[in-house]
């Protein structure tokens, strides 16, 4: 007798709020309905108005539910915003027993070593993930059992704000509903996009949204670095709105119908038309223009992630084989693979979304929610295999290590 | 909704003492390079700053020298704390300078050490007398680092709290206007071309002889609260179809683009400088389509004057007064915070965040559960209303779309300024 539960996966955008119901059948899942709706309240991935999201949080997952005719058990919730912040730490422990075979204990007790870390009082860890083990300086998958006299292990712990993550906690507390986990967009968005054979050969996964452009950096097949740089399209939009000297919506609309991320010198003898309908206030603009405000914006957002990987002495082209797969509302913009190859000299492609999911599903725009829902899924799995009681880290970090 | 008084002899402002002061290096230099000809009143042109040498090769007449005692007649070196002690120390003979004046402009240019300090000094001094005060200050390119563009926005906020009008020129935007190639220090001239004719506009509508003059009561009835946002934008054009050309420039000046512009303005100065080959039919045109191209909550004022130098020749100004912020900031005083109200009840924070497994150090002292993301801003003006109810700082005033979100500093610049401004990128937008 399979036990059904009805999760719900979702992400508070700075333009969308998205919202998939996926039930969940012993070890299948069903995607049982979706929803997607203009976000407000949110400027660059956080709650900037608490009344107008939780207003507008509430009314999609309503109609999600009553769409699909059920009632939510569990939310999935994601997370992103410019609080994030990311640390490697290195747990170490001398093998304890007498012939040097590593047991469970040492195991332990590395892993405690490294998640010892304090915080200060006002930010809250919300991912442990798991990198590999050396056991004597030699990598292991799989310590146990194996001889050896010093033990490390490492984490990229993921922690934010805590009065933010309380804030979107609270939205989704407000319509009397639990929150089963949180995983910040980065991660989500990756583990849909991604083979493991990708993952094994390195890759960039970059989710631009409206408000931020999120990164998760796979190397060997572990999360060794995520990100958030909280620029996305609204800034495309806004700058390109000064200018151009247009409003927000005619430079949102010259955006998607003219906008390329890269500029070419011939742009500059090709002009636009602001409307293109003969109306009164169309104006004529060079696409040079244009694409110079794009390019200077994109580019940076590259070269910001650049440097960060760079300071973490983990921006080396060999070690992202897979390249850069980008996601996310803002990849739609023209010519992105092409501006973000150009600045992080590697190969790159926008994802077609995870294949095996309803056409719908593989907008931009559910993609870090189907995340959520991968992850509600194998959480449920690895809970199983471990009965303790687990908080949400323990339970990330024994999916990273079984996926 | 037009108020124009159409020429009465007191509209020429025989009694009006106008004194327009350069304050700092920066701000001496626009005024030493003003041309005002032709102006019938009482206009002076004035510099203070720190540094004697500089001063001493100002043409200008009415110089003061401030802060010998603390720097020697040296400058300040860029040391704003040296500023301030400087012109705290000759806050006597500051309020000489400007005693009597009527309309006070100051020209600053802010991040450096004189004008960031004295400037809001001189404003404090003015605001004990009678004068309306209008401060034109140029901001530091990205460029010159970090340190001047802090400063400037500090003294920025300080100067919002105490002038009727803060016309703000960033330089990164005034550099789109330069010619292709231009040098650093030409694009530095384009900001100064701007001021002058900020000024010339204000002072020729209020003293020349014109087909519609202003008095000073419309004016001061434009700029009569303290604080909230001014918007300065000019276009001009010559020759054929210059008056279209002079709207279209108008529309598309980049300091009226800054993101920040309210749908509605509460007040509206505009003044129209022809030659006298400027028919009334072409002023109702203008009149006509910049009232619709901006709206305006209150007031339109109107001026328009013949400058017997131009033929077919057009020069539009437009500076308007929005109190938004300051209404915006009494109505969150008389409300309960709408957020405290509707945070969802009976849930406690601890709770949640403990259910997750999080770690919530923070929450578990039991203070009351905070909201989250009230903004700064608001609490910022809640706080400045509670104190004085004109009086808020706003430093966030220029951030435009994204001015109620988090700051978005990156290596000390701030991302939500557009790339392409921060790094030099020239955008020619004409075809």
């Amino acid at each position: 007798m399979s036990q059904v539960k009805v999760v719900g996966a979702v992400e508070i955008g700075t333009s969308k709020v998205s919202v998939l119901l996926g039930e969940i059948v012993g070890e299948d899942l069903n995607i049982i309905g979706h929803e997607a709706r203009t976000s407000r309240g949110v400027k660059k991935g956080m709650i900037v108005d608490l009344n107008l999201a939780s207003e507008c949080v509430h009314s999609a997952i309503m109609a999600a539910e009553k769409a699909a005719q059920t009632r939510i058990d569990e939310v999935y919730l994601a997370q992103t915003g410019s609080h994030l912040q990311g640390s490697f730490n290195l747990g170490t422990t001398n093998v304890s027993a007498s012939d040097g075979v590593v047991r469970g204990v040492d195991v332990d007790q590395a892993k405690e070593d490294a998640k010892r870390r304090n915080l200060p009082d006002t930010r809250t860890y919300i991912h442990h993930i798991q990198n590999p083990y050396s056991l004597d300086g030699q990598p292991v998958d799989n310590p146990l059992s194996k001889q050896g006299q010093r033990l490390q292990v490492g984490y990229w712990s993921v922690h934010g704000d805590s009065r933010i993550v309380g804030d979107s906690l609270r939205v989704i507390r407000g319509i009397d509903l639990d929150v089963g986990d949180m995983i910040i967009s980065s991660i989500a968005s990756g583990v849909v996009l991604l083979e493991d054979s990708e993952k094994e050969a390195g890759a960039l996964v970059i989710d631009m949204g409206a408000g931020t452009t999120d990164y998760v950096l796979y190397r060997k097949g572990y999360i060794v670095k995520t990100g958030v740089v909280p620029v996305g399209g609204d800034h495309i939009t806004n700058d390109l709105s000064i200018g151009l000297r247009v409003g927000r919506k005619s430079a949102d609309e010259i955006k998607c119908k003219d906008g390329r991320a890269y500029f070419e010198p011939t742009d500059k003898d090709e002009s636009v038309w602001l409307f293109g309908d003969l109306t009164i206030g169309d104006r004529q603009y060079p696409l040079g223009a244009i694409t110079k405000i794009i390019e200077a914006r994109v580019s940076e957002i590259f070269e910001i992630i650049k440097e960060q990987l760079s300071e973490a002495n983990l921006y080396d082209p060999n070690d992202i084989a897979t390249g850069v797969v980008l996601t996310g509302g803002s990849s739609r913009l023209n010519g992105i693979d092409e501006a973000a190859s150009r600045v992080l000299g590697v190969p790159a492609r926008v994802s077609q979304g995870p294949l095996d999911v309803n056409r719908d599903l593989r907008k931009p725009e559910y993609t870090t929610s189907l995340g959520l829902l991968h992850y509600a899924l194998t959480g449920q799995e690895t809970t199983s295999q471990r009965p303790k009681p687990v908080g949400i880290f323990r339970r990330l970090t024994s999916i990273l290590q079984f996926d | 909704m037009f108020t124009d008084s159409t020429g009465s002899s007191e509209s020429l402002g025989a009694d009006l003492k106008i004194k327009i002061i350069g304050v700092g290096g920066g701000g001496t230099n626009v005024v030493d390079g003003l041309k005002l000809d032709n102006l019938e009143g009482d206009v002076s042109l004035a510099a203070i700053n720190t540094d004697a040498q500089a001063l001493a090769n100002s043409p200008l007449t009415e110089k003061l020298v401030i802060g010998r005692s603390v720097t020697r007649g040296l400058g300040t070196g860029g040391d704003l704390e040296i500023g301030h002690r400087a012109a705290e120390s000759d806050r006597e003979a500051i309020g000489e300078m400007i005693a009597g004046v009527d309309l006070l402009l100051l020209v600053v240019g802010l991040g450096g050490g004189t004008g960031s300090a004295v400037a809001p000094l001189i404003a404090e001094v003015a605001a004990q007398s009678d004068a309306v005060v209008i401060a034109f200050a140029t901001l530091p390119f990205t460029f010159q680092g970090a340190r001047p563009q802090r400063i400037a926005e500090d003294s920025m906020a300080e100067l919002r709290s105490r002038v009727h009008g803060l016309v703000p020129l960033p330089n990164d935007m005034l550099l789109q206007e330069a010619e292709e190639g231009a040098s650093v220090l030409n694009a530095f001239s384009v900001a100064d071309q701007w001021i002058a004719r900020g000024v010339n506009a204000l002072c020729s509508m209020l003293l020349k002889t014109g087909l519609i003059n202003q008095d000073f009561g419309s004016m001061r009835s434009v700029f009569r609260n303290i604080g909230g946002k001014t918007f300065f934008g000019t276009g001009s054009a010559a020759g054929e179809g210059y008056v279209e050309a002079a709207l279209e420039s108008l529309l598309t000046c980049p300091l009226l683009h800054m993101g920040d512009r309210p749908k509605e303005l509460d007040r509206i100065l505009v003044n129209v400088i022809g030659g006298a080959d400027l028919q009334i039919t072409q002023i109702n045109h203008v009149m006509s389509q910049v009232s619709n191209s901006f709206d305006s909550r209150e007031d339109v004022v109107f001026g328009a004057v013949i400058d017997e130098n131009r033929h077919q020749s057009l020069e539009i100004s437009i500076l308007a007064k929005s109190d938004l912020e300051l209404v915006s900031a009494l109505e969150l005083e008389a409300e309960p915070d709408p957020q405290v109200a509707a945070a969802p009840e009976g849930i406690d924070p601890t709770s949640a965040l403990e259910a997750l497994g999080l770690q919530a150090e923070i929450a578990k002292d039991n203070r009351p559960p905070r909201v989250v993301h009230q903004s700064k801003l608001r609490k910022q003006k809640k706080d400045a209303v509670g104190q004085d109810e004109f009086n808020f700082i706003d430093s966030e005033a220029q951030r435009g779309y994204f001015e109620k979100s988090d700051r978005n500093l990156y290596n000390e610049e701030d991302l939500d300024v557009p790339t392409y401004l921060r790094r030099g990128i020239k955008i020619k937008i004409k075809v």
